[in-house]
C-alpha cells in the first residue's frame, strides 16, 4: 500500500472503507475514517505511528491550554473597564506565546531531528574536516514515518489558527487525530486547514451517486497521468539523470523538460486520485493544482502549483514575518524614501527569503533543494525589482500586454524557468545539477537529439503514446482554464457516446500504461518529502 | 472611506476600487502591495493589523478593507 | 431511483468487460513463439507439443530449468519430460502452468521443484493473477508495439517447439567450495500458509487428472539447507506426497561444486544438470514405471530434437 495507485489501495482498501462507510450510521462514520486512517498509517509505517501519536497529543494539549487562556482572558475583559483591557490582553498574549512556542518547538523539533539530522550531521562533519579538527561525529539516521512533512504542517496550522482565534481548540481528541492522520491527505497532501477539512470529516455526509461517479472519473484520469505518462517517461528520465555525464546538452535539456512533465503528471495525478477518492466520500478536498503551465510569471506559477504548500508558507511565514513590528517599520520608512513599488520590497524580500529557504528545506535535506528554493526566490524577487523597467520597455515598444503573442511569450518564458528549476530539483545533488546546467549551455546540439533520442529507454512508439497522453491532459486543462468543467461537458452527452468515451479511455490506460513486466513503478515522488 | 480610497489609488492606480470585489482573486493586489497597504492603513488610522487578518476575504474589495478597519478601531 | 443505478452499473460493467475481452483477444499471442509476443517461451514451448505426449511435467523456479534436462532423460530412458520452469516462479504461476498443461497433456508425474515453495508472495498477487487470466490484456498489453495483422483476425495456433524442452543450457563455470551446506539440523524452515495451500491445491488438481505430484529438491548450495529439507519433508508427510531431496544423495549424484555450478552454488550448469538428469531419469523410470517411446514413430520429433540438442551441448 505504498501508493494511491497500488492495487492494494484502489481495489481493496478504498472499496472496503467505502462500503463500511455507507453501512455505518452517520454519527459514527468519522470513527470509521479514523480507524481506517490509523490502519493505513500502520500498514505503511508500523510502529512509527508513535511519532504521529506524539504529535497529535502534543498538538491537542497545547491547543487546549491556549483555548483555556483565551476563555479566561475573555471573562476578565468583560469584568474590567476599557483602560485596563489592554494590559490584560498583553499579559495573556504572553502566556499564550509560551505555549505556542513550546508546541512549535516540539513539532518542528521532531521533524528536524528525524528528517534533517543526517544532513546537518554530514555538513558539520565536513566543516570540522575543513577546519582540520580531529572529531568524528556519530551521524544518526532515522526511518521517517510516512507523511511527517505533511502532518507536521497541518498540526502547526491548527495550532496557529487556534492561537489567532480563527478556530476554537478541539476538545474531541479523536476529531483532531482524524484531521492529522486522514488517510487521503497524509502521504502527499494537500495540506488542509482544520476549518476546511475537519467539519466535513466529522459530518459523515451521505454519499451521492453523481459525486461518486465524478470521483471515479477523476481517479481514472489520475491513473492515466501516472501510468501512461509519468511511468513511461521514467524509462528515459532515469537514464539521463543517472548517467548525466554521457549525454550532451540537447539530451539533458530534453531530460529536464520531460522530468518537469513527469513530476507534474505524477503529483497532480496523485491529487486527482486523492480528490476523486474524497468525492466518493462526499468530501471536498481543496485543489492543489490549477493548470500551472498556463502561468505568466513565476510567482503566478507558485499560486497554481502545489497550492496548499504555497498558501501555508504565505499564511504562516510570509505575512507574520513581513507584518512583524521591525519589518513593518522598515516598510513604512522605505516607502517614504523609494516610493510605492520598491518600498515594501525590502521587508517583503526578507520574508520571501525565509519562505523559499523553508520551501527548499521542506522538499528535502540536500543542497540541491535549498538551491531550488533560493532559485525561485531570486526569480520572484528579480521579477519584482525589474517590473517597472519591463513595463516601461513594453509600453515603449508599444506591445499590447493583453495580446496573445505576448502572453504566449510570457508562458513559455515562465515554463523555461520552471524546467531549469526542476533540473536542479531532480539532479543527484547540487554538483550534478550545476554540471548538467553547464552542459546545456555549452554543449547543446540538435543533431544528437535527433540521433539518439529513441535509443535510451523510450522508442518512437513510447514517445507517441506519451505525446497523445499529454495532449489529452492539455485539452482538459484548456477546458478547465476557461472555467468549464470537462466532466459536466461529458455528462451532457448521449449515453452511448459517453460510455464509448469511457471505454476508450479505460482501454487507453490498460493497453498503453507502463505497468507489468519490464516496468518498475515510480515511487510516489512527493511521499518522500 | 475617502482616506482609504486615496491610499489604494496611491498604491495601485487605475483601478475602480468602488466596484471591484476581486482585488485579491484577480491578483490586482499582490502580496507586496498588501504590505504597503497595511503599513499605510496602520499609519493613517492608528491601528494594528495582525497577520491573522490578512485573508482574501478582508482585502477583496475596498468595502471589505473598510469593514476590517472599523472592526480593528473598535478594539 | 436505486434500481436505476444498479441496472446502469451492471450494464456499464458488462460493457467494460466485453471491451476488455476484445482487447485481450487482440493482444493475446496467436502463436507461442517470441515473434508472436509469447512470454516465457521456453516454458510455454509445451503448448507446441502434440497432445498427450508428455509423461513428466516439471514446475519450479530457475533451479528447475537449470538442473533438469528432459532431452538427456529421453536419450537415456525414453520417456518425455517438459520443464515449465520460469525464473523466480511463484506457486500461483506454477499453478497456471499446471492448469495449462492439463488442457492438452496427461502427464503421469508432476514434479514440483521445492525452492518455489519457499518463495513467499502477497495475496494481492493472486488477485492480480486471476485478473490476468480473466483478461490477458493486463498481461500482454505491452504487445501493442508489435501488433501484427494476424492479431485482429487469426485464431490461436501453437506451433513452436523448444528443442531443450524447457531446459536452459549454460556451460559457464563459476565454482565454490560448498562441502557441508547440508549439515544436519532438527529445525524446520517455515512455509507460508498461502504457499502450503497452493501445494495442497496443486496436489489435488493432479489427483483429479490422474497424475501424481512429487516434490524434488535439486542441488543448490546457496538455496538449500537442512532446515528447508525438514520443512518440505513435514509438508510432504502432511499431504501424503513423495519427496526426494537430491542434495542428500551425494553418493549417487556427485556434484563437484567447484565445476558444476554457473554462479557459485546458486544454480547448476550443464555439467551439474547432466549428473542430476542421469540419476533422476533412471530413478523415475524405475520407481514410476514410465514408458519408453524411443522407437515409437509418433515420437520421432523427439529423436530429431535430440540431434539438435546434441549440437547445442557439444561445445561443452
Amino acid at each position: 500500500m505504498s501508493s494511491y495507485f497500488s492495487i492494494e489501495y484502489l481495489a481493496l482498501f478504498l472499496p472496503a472503507v467505502l462500503i463500511l462507510y455507507n453501512l455505518m450510521p452517520q454519527r459514527y462514520r468519522w470513527l470509521l475514517l479514523l480507524f481506517a486512517s490509523y490502519l493505513f498509517f500502520w500498514l505503511i509505517s508500523g510502529v512509527l505511528i508513535l511519532y504521529l501519536l506524539t504529535a497529535t497529543l502534543t498538538t491537542y494539549i497545547i491547543a487546549l491550554h491556549i483555548g483555556r487562556l483565551q476563555q479566561q482572558r475573555n471573562m476578565l475583559l468583560q469584568q474590567v473597564d476599557r483602560p485596563e483591557r489592554k494590559a490584560i490582553r498583553i499579559s495573556y498574549q504572553k502566556k499564550q506565546q509560551k505555549f505556542i512556542t513550546a508546541g512549535v518547538l516540539i513539532l518542528l523539533g521532531m521533524l528536524i531531528v528525524l528528517k534533517y539530522s543526517g544532513f546537518i550531521g554530514i555538513n558539520i562533519q565536513s566543516l570540522l574536516n575543513v577546519l582540520h579538527l580531529p572529531l568524528t561525529l556519530q551521524i544518526p539516521s532515522f526511518v521517517l514515518p510516512i507523511g511527517i512533512s505533511f502532518y507536521t504542517l497541518q498540526a502547526l496550522s491548527y495550532l496557529f489558527d487556534v492561537y489567532r482565534e480563527k478556530i476554537q481548540a478541539e476538545w474531541n481528541l479523536g476529531r483532531l487525530a482524524l484531521y492529522l492522520a486522514f488517510f487521503l491527505t497524509i502521504i502527499e497532501g494537500p495540506i488542509c486547514r482544520y476549518s476546511d477539512l475537519s467539519f466535513q470529516l466529522y459530518e459523515g455526509k451521505k454519499i451521492s451517486w453523481n459525486q461518486f461517479l465524478f470521483g471515479m472519473q477523476r481517479i481514472v484520469y489520475g491513473l492515466m497521468k501516472k501510468i501512461v505518462i509519468a511511468d513511461r517517461l521514467n524509462l528515459f528520465i532515469k537514464t539521463i539523470f543517472h548517467d548525466y555525464n554521457s549525454y550532451d546538452g540537447g539530451m539533458i535539456a530534453l531530460g529536464a523538460l520531460l522530468y518537469t512533465c513527469q513530476l507534474y503528471m505524477e503529483f497532480s495525478g496523485t491529487m486527482d486520485v486523492i480528490i476523486g477518492s474524497g468525492e466518493m466520500f462526499a468530501l471536498k478536498i481543496e485543489e492543489n493544482f490549477r493548470q500551472p503551465f498556463f502561468s505568466k510569471t513565476i510567482s503566478e506559477f507558485w499560486q497554481r502549483w502545489h497550492i496548499s504548500l504555497g498558501l501555508w508558507f504565505k499564511d504562516y511565514i510570509f505575512y507574520p514575518l513581513s507584518m512583524s513590528k521591525p519589518l513593518k517599520k522598515l516598510t513604512a520608512w522605505a516607502r517614504k524614501k523609494v516610493g510605492n513599488h520598491y518600498g515594501p520590497l525590502a521587508s517583503g524580500a526578507i520574508a520571501l527569503f525565509c519562505v523559499w529557504l523553508a520551501n527548499g528545506f521542506w522538499h528535502g535535506s540536500g543542497w540541491n533543494y535549498i538551491f531550488f528554493g533560493l532559485y525561485h526566490f531570486t526569480l520572484i524577487l528579480g521579477g519584482s525589482l525589474i517590473e517597472p523597467v519591463t513595463s516601461r520597455i513594453v509600453s515603449f515598444l508599444r506591445i499590447n500586454k493583453e495580446s496573445a503573442p505576448y502572453q504566449f511569450f510570457q508562458i513559455i518564458r515562465t515554463s523555461v524557468f520552471v524546467v531549469i528549476g526542476e533540473l536542479f530539483f531532480r539532479a543527484k545533488g547540487l554538483k550534478a545539477g550545476i554540471h548538467m546546467f553547464i552542459t546545456i549551455c555549452t554543449n547543446f546540439s540538435w543533431t544528437s537529439l535527433s540521433n539518439s533520442i529513441f535509443s535510451i529507454g523510450m522508442d518512437r512508439q513510447d514517445f507517441i503514446v506519451v505525446i497523445i497522453g499529454i495532449l489529452i491532459v492539455f485539452m482538459i486543462s484548456v477546458v478547465k482554464e476557461r472555467g468549464l468543467s470537462f466532466r459536466a461537458l461529458i455528462s451532457g452527452q448521449p449515453v452511448m457516446l459517453r460510455w464509448s468515451l469511457y471505454y476508450m479511455f479505460i482501454l487507453f490506460i490498460v493497453i498503453f500504461g507502463a505497468y507489468g513486466v519490464g516496468y518498475i513503478p515510480v515511487d510516489p515522488i512527493y511521499a518522500n518529502f | 472611506m475617502e482616506r482609504l480610497l486615496a491610499i489604494l489609488e496611491d498604491i495601485q492606480p487605475d483601478v475602480d476600487y468602488k466596484t471591484c470585489t476581486s482585488l485579491i482573486k484577480d491578483h490586482i493586489l499582490d502580496s507586496l502591495s498588501i504590505l504597503s497597504l497595511v503599513a499605510e492603513i496602520e499609519d493613517e488610522f492608528d491601528i494594528t493589523v495582525p497577520a491573522v487578518e490578512i485573508v482574501p476575504d478582508n482585502f477583496n474589495s475596498a468595502d471589505a478593507i473598510w469593514t476590517m478597519i472599523l472592526r480593528l478601531e473598535e478594539n | 431511483m436505486k434500481i436505476k443505478y444498479v441496472v446502469r452499473s451492471i450494464l456499464f460493467v458488462t460493457g467494460l468487460m466485453i471491451s476488455l475481452s476484445l482487447a485481450s483477444w487482440v493482444v493475446f499471442p496467436k502463436n507461442n513463439s517470441v515473434e508472436f509476443g509469447m512470454s516465457d517461451v521456453n516454458a510455454n514451448g509445451i503448448l507446441g507439443e502434440d497432445d498427450d505426449t508428455i509423461d513428466v511435467l516439471v514446475l519450479g523456479d530457475s533451479l528447475s530449468y537449470s538442473s533438469i534436462s528432459p532431452m538427456m532423460m529421453w536419450k537415456e530412458e525414453g520417456f518425455t519430460a517438459y520443464v515449465c520452469g520460469t525464473s523466480a516462479q511463484q506457486l500461483y504461476e506454477s499453478m497456471n502452468f499446471l492448469k495449462q498443461a492439463f488442457v492438452n497433456q496427461k502427464p503421469k508425474i508432476v514434479i514440483l521443484e521445492t525452492n518455489a515453495i519457499y518463495r513467499s508472495f502477497s495475496p494481492i498477487k493472486t488477485i492480480e493473477n486471476s485478473f490476468h487470466r480473466l483478461f490477458p490484456v493486463f498481461q500482454y498489453h505491452d504487445r501493442w508495439k508489435s501488433i501484427l495483422p494476424v492479431d485482429f483476425g487469426g485464431s490461436v495456433e501453437y506451433t513452436w517447439r523448444d528443442d531443450l524442452k524447457g531446459f536452459k543450457y549454460s556451460n559457464k563455470i563459476d565454482g565454490i567450495n560448498a562441502q557441508d551446506y547440508m549439515r544436519k539440523s532438527d529445525q524446520a524452515a517455515e512455509i507460508p500458509e498461502l504457499n502450503r495451500q497452493y501445494v495442497k491445491d496443486m496436489a489435488k488438481l493432479c489427483e483429479e487428472n490422474d497424475a501424481q505430484m512429487i516434490l524434488i529438491s535439486t542441488p543448490s548450495s546457496v538455496n538449500w539447507n537442512y532446515k528447508r529439507h525438514n520443512g518440505i519433508r513435514l509438508l510432504a508427510e502432511e499431504y501424503g506426497l513423495n519427496y526426494y531431496d537430491l542434495n542428500l544423495l551425494s553418493e549417487d549424484i556427485s556434484i563437484d561444486w567447484s565445476r558444476d555450478t554457473r554462479d557459485k552454488g546458486d544454480h547448476l550448469n550443464y555439467f551439474g544438470a547432466r549428473k542430476v538428469s542421469a540419476y533422476l531419469g533412471r530413478f523415475l523410470k524405475n520407481e514410476y514405471a514410465l514408458p519408453d517411446h524411443r522407437q515409437d514413430k509418433n515420437y520421432q520429433s523427439w529423436n530429431e530434437a535430440y540431434i539438435r540438442y546434441q549440437q547445442i551441448t557439444e561445445q561443452s
